[in-house]
C-alpha cells in the first residue's frame, strides 16, 4: 500500500477483489473459510446440544433452549457452507502481524494482572513498555519515558480528576 | 409546526452549558479518533462508553453521537493528505481528495470536504425530525411479529453487504445472536451457557464485545500499517477556500449526495460506507465534469461527504423509533441506552422528549463545533497526524484496560476483553467481519423476546409472520435480499470458474 493506488482503495479492493484473482499487496493466500467453518461449526453445536439440555418448550411458550437451538441451526448450515466453499478455492486474507498481536495481548494480561495487585501507576507503565515492545524505531529509554508519562498521566486524569476506583500503588 | 417548537425544546436541552460542554467533548474525541487511521468510529464509541456511564443519560448520548458524527468529519482528513481512510467512509473521499492535495490543492479539498460534511449533516437532521414522529406513529402499530421481522430485515441487509461476502455476513450475524444467549434468560430467569462463571450472569457487556472486536483488533491491525512514515501532502493556506466557480460546483453535488445519503442511512443495517460509495458511483455518471472524475475534482470530494454524514444522523431514525440500529455503532448506542433503562423504540420520542429532540438539536452545535475545528484549527489535527504511531498505540491500549476494568471493576472483563480481542484479530484475518456479530449480539434479545410474544399471542401458530401484512411485507423484503445475494454469490462462483477454465486452456495452448 505504500505506493498508493488512487483509483483503488482498499476498501474497495476488498469488495472488488475475487477470490481468483491474484492477492495484492500486504495480503496472503489463506484458507481462512476452512478453519473458520470448523470453528463456526463446533461452536453452533455446543449451543445446540446445550440447547437441547435446556429445554425447547413448547411452540406456545418457547423454552430457554429453543432460541439457541434455533439460531445454531442456521449458524451451522452457513458454516458447512463456509467450509466446503474455502475446500473449492482459495481465499486470501490480511497479512497477520503476530508480533503486534502478541504484544498487544501481553500487554492487556499484564495490565488484568497488576490493576489490583500493584495498582495502576505501575499496571500502566508495565502494558506501555510491552505494547511498545515490538516497535524497534523507539530506544528503550523512549519507551520507559513513554510509560512514565502515561502511566502519570492515567494517574491524574483517572483517579485525580475522575475519581475511578483505582489505587495509584499499593503498597505491600 | 410541533417539529419546529420540539426542536427549539431540544435546543434549550443542549445549550445547557453541561450538555454543551458533553457536545464539544464528544466531537473533539470523534475527529481526534477519525484522524487517526486504521481506527473507526465503532472503537471510538466504544472507548468512550465507559465514560459515559457517570452522565446523565441525555448528556451522555449526545456525547457519544458526537464522537459518531465527528469521526466521520476527521476521517476525511488522513484520506485526503495521505491517501489512508480514517475511517472506512472516507476511503471513497479518498479517490478525489488524495488526487487533488498531490495538485497542491488539499486545502481546497479539505475545505469541501468540511462543506459537504456540514451540508450533509444539517440535511440529514432535517431528514431525523421531520421522519422520526411519523415513524414512531406507524410504528406504534406494529406487533411483536411485526418487529421481529424488522429485526431480521435489519440484520439481513447489514450482512449481505459485509466485506466478506454475504454468506460470512449472514453466518456473523446469526452468530452474534447466538452468543447473546449467554448470561440469564429474560423469560425464565434460567442461567444459560454460562460455564458456571458467576461474572456470565450478566451477560458479557457490550462495551467488552465492541472494544475487544473493534479497539483491540484495530490497533493490533494499525501497528504496521502506521509504522512506516507515510508522506503527507502539504496545505497552501494560501489556497485554502475554494474559487467562486468551486463553490457553485458545490452545491448540486452537496444536496444530491446528502439525499442519497439520508436515505440509506434511514434504511436500517446500511451504513455510511455504502451511501457514500452509491452517492460517489451516481455522481460520477451525471456531474458535468464527469470525465475529470478520479483526477482530483472539487464535486467528487465533496459528494461522499456530503452522504457519509447525511447517512451518519439518519442512521439515528430506525435506531430511536424502531429500536433497530440503521448502522453497526448505533447497536452501541442501542446497547448503551439499554443500560440506562432507556429502550429505544415508538414510545421514546413521547416519553423521553428532551432525550430525542435534546439529541436532534446537538446535530446542529456538534456539526457547528465541527466546522469550528475543521477549518480555523486544521493546523492542529495535520501536526497530530505527524505524531509518530509508537507514542498513540501504547497509550491508547491503556485507555482500554482503564475503560474496560471501570465498567464493574473487575479484572474478570479485562481477561474478557482480552479474549474477545484476539478472536477479532483473528476474525479479521480470517475476513469474518465483526460488525454484524455485534448487531446480532445486541439485538438477539430483543428479538428472542418478540419471537416468544408473538409465539404466545398466536397461541403457537408460526404462520403468524405472514398473516400480518406488516411483517409478511418485510418478510418478503428480506426473503428478496437473501435470493438477491445467492444469485450474486453464484454468478461469481461461475465468473471464476470460467475464468479458471479459460486460464487452462490459454496455458494448455502455451505448452501443447
Amino acid at each position: 500500500m505504500e505506493k498508493g493506488k488512487p483509483d483503488r482503495t482498499p476498501e474497495l479492493q476488498d469488495i472488488s477483489t475475487t477470490d481468483a484473482s491474484a492477492p495484492a499487496e500486504g495480503k496472503v493466500p489463506s484458507r481462512s473459510g476452512i478453519v473458520g467453518g470448523l470453528f463456526l461449526i463446533g461452536l453452533s453445536l455446543i449451543f445446540i446440544i446445550g440447547g437441547f439440555d435446556l429445554g425447547l418448550g413448547i411452540p406456545t411458550r418457547l423454552g430457554t433452549g429453543a432460541f439457541p437451538v434455533i439460531t445454531g441451526l442456521v449458524v451451522l448450515t452457513l458454516s458447512v457452507f463456509i467450509f466446503f466453499d474455502e475446500i473449492k478455492g482459495k481465499g486470501i486474507a490480511e497479512r497477520p502481524d503476530w508480533i503486534g498481536f502478541v504484544a498487544i495481548l501481553a500487554a492487556i494480561g499484564v495490565f488484568g494482572l497488576s490493576a489490583e495487585r500493584f495498582g495502576l501507576v505501575p499496571a500502566a507503565f508495565l502494558a506501555v513498555i510491552i505494547a511498545s515492545l515490538p516497535d524497534r524505531s523507539l530506544p528503550i529509554i523512549g519507551k520507559i519515558l513513554l510509560a512514565i508519562f502515561v502511566s502519570a498521566v492515567s494517574w491524574l486524569l483517572f483517579i485525580e480528576l475522575l475519581n475511578l476506583p483505582f489505587k495509584p500503588v499499593t503498597v505491600f | 409546526m410541533d417539529i419546529v417548537l420540539s426542536f427549539y425544546q431540544g435546543l434549550l436541552v443542549v445549550l445547557e452549558p453541561q450538555n454543551l460542554i458533553y457536545c464539544f467533548i464528544g466531537v473533539l474525541l470523534g475527529t481526534f479518533i477519525g484522524v487517526l487511521p486504521g481506527i473507526g468510529s465503532m472503537a471510538a464509541i466504544s472507548m468512550i462508553l465507559p465514560l459515559s456511564f457517570s452522565l446523565e443519560p441525555t448528556s451522555a448520548l449526545v456525547m457519544i453521537a458526537g464522537v459518531y458524527y465527528g469521526a466521520e468529519y476527521g476521517g476525511s482528513i488522513a484520506s485526503i493528505l495521505m491517501n489512508i481512510p480514517g475511517t472506512p467512509a472516507a476511503s471513497i473521499t479518498a479517490i478525489e481528495g488524495y488526487p487533488l492535495a498531490k495538485k497542491g490543492r488539499a486545502g481546497v479539498a479539505l475545505f469541501s470536504t468540511t462543506a459537504a460534511s456540514f451540508g450533509g449533516g444539517m440535511i440529514g437532521m432535517i431528514v431525523i425530525a421531520v421522519l422520526s414522529p411519523s415513524l414512531a406513529q406507524l410504528a406504534l402499530s406494529f406487533g411483536p411479529a411485526d418487529y421481529f421481522a424488522v429485526i431480521l430485515l435489519g440484520l439481513i441487509a447489514a450482512s449481505v453487504v459485509s466485506n466478506g461476502g454475504a454468506l460470512r455476513g449472514i453466518a456473523m450475524v446469526m452468530t452474534g445472536l447466538m452468543l447473546g444467549t449467554i448470561g440469564i434468560d429474560l423469560t425464565t430467569g434460567d442461567l444459560r451457557f454460562t460455564m458456571g462463571i458467576p461474572e456470565l450472569r450478566d451477560g458479557v457487556h457490550i462495551v467488552i464485545v465492541a472494544m475487544g472486536l473493534f479497539g483491540v483488533s484495530e490497533l493490533i491491525a494499525s501497528i504496521r500499517s502506521n509504522a512506516t512514515g507515510k508522506a503527507m501532502q502539504a496545505i497552501d493556506y494560501n489556497d485554502f477556500y475554494p474559487s467562486r466557480a468551486e463553490w457553485k460546483s458545490l452545491f448540486g453535488p452537496i444536496l444530491r449526495g446528502s439525499t442519497i445519503g439520508s436515505f440509506f442511512g434511514a434504511l436500517p443495517g446500511t451504513g455510511q460506507t455504502i451511501a457514500a460509495a452509491i452517492a460517489y458511483a451516481i455522481e460520477k455518471r451525471i456531474n458535468p465534469l464527469r470525465k475529470k472524475f478520479g483526477t482530483g475534482v472539487v464535486p467528487g470530494v465533496a459528494v461522499p461527504e456530503a452522504a457519509n454524514n447525511s447517512a451518519t444522523q439518519t442512521a439515528f431514525v430506525p435506531t430511536m423509533t424502531l429500536g433497530v440500529p440503521g448502522s453497526p455503532p448505533m447497536a452501541i448506542i442501542i446497547g448503551a441506552l439499554m443500560i440506562y433503562g432507556i429502550t429505544p423504540g415508538p414510545r421514546l420520542l413521547t416519553e423521553e422528549p428532551d432525550l430525542f429532540w435534546g439529541l436532534v438539536a446537538s446535530f446542529l452545535v456538534g456539526n457547528i463545533m465541527l466546522v469550528i475545528l475543521n477549518i480555523p484549527l486544521i493546523g492542529i489535527w495535520v501536526r497530530l497526524l505527524q505524531i509518530p504511531y509508537k507514542y498513540m498505540y501504547p497509550t491508547i491500549i491503556v485507555l482500554i484496560c482503564i475503560g474496560v476494568y471501570s465498567l464493574n471493576n473487575n479484572v474478570f472483563d479485562i481477561w474478557l476483553t482480552l479474549i474477545i480481542g484476539a478472536v477479532g484479530y483473528l476474525m479479521r484475518l480470517y475476513r469474518f467481519e465483526p460488525a454484524p456479530l455485534l448487531l446480532g449480539f445486541v439485538l438477539g434479545p430483543l428479538m428472542e423476546e418478540q419471537l416468544r410474544r408473538s409465539m404466545l399471542l398466536s397461541r403457537g401458530d408460526p404462520m403468524v409472520f405472514l398473516e400480518r401484512p406488516i411483517s409478511a411485507t418485510l418478510l418478503a423484503i428480506t426473503l428478496a435480499i437473501l435470493i438477491f445475494a445467492t444469485v450474486t454469490t453464484l454468478r461469481g462462483y461461475r465468473l471464476q470458474r470460467n475464468m479458471k477454465r479459460q486460464n487452462q486452456t490459454r496455458q494448455e495452448g502455451m505448452n501443447p
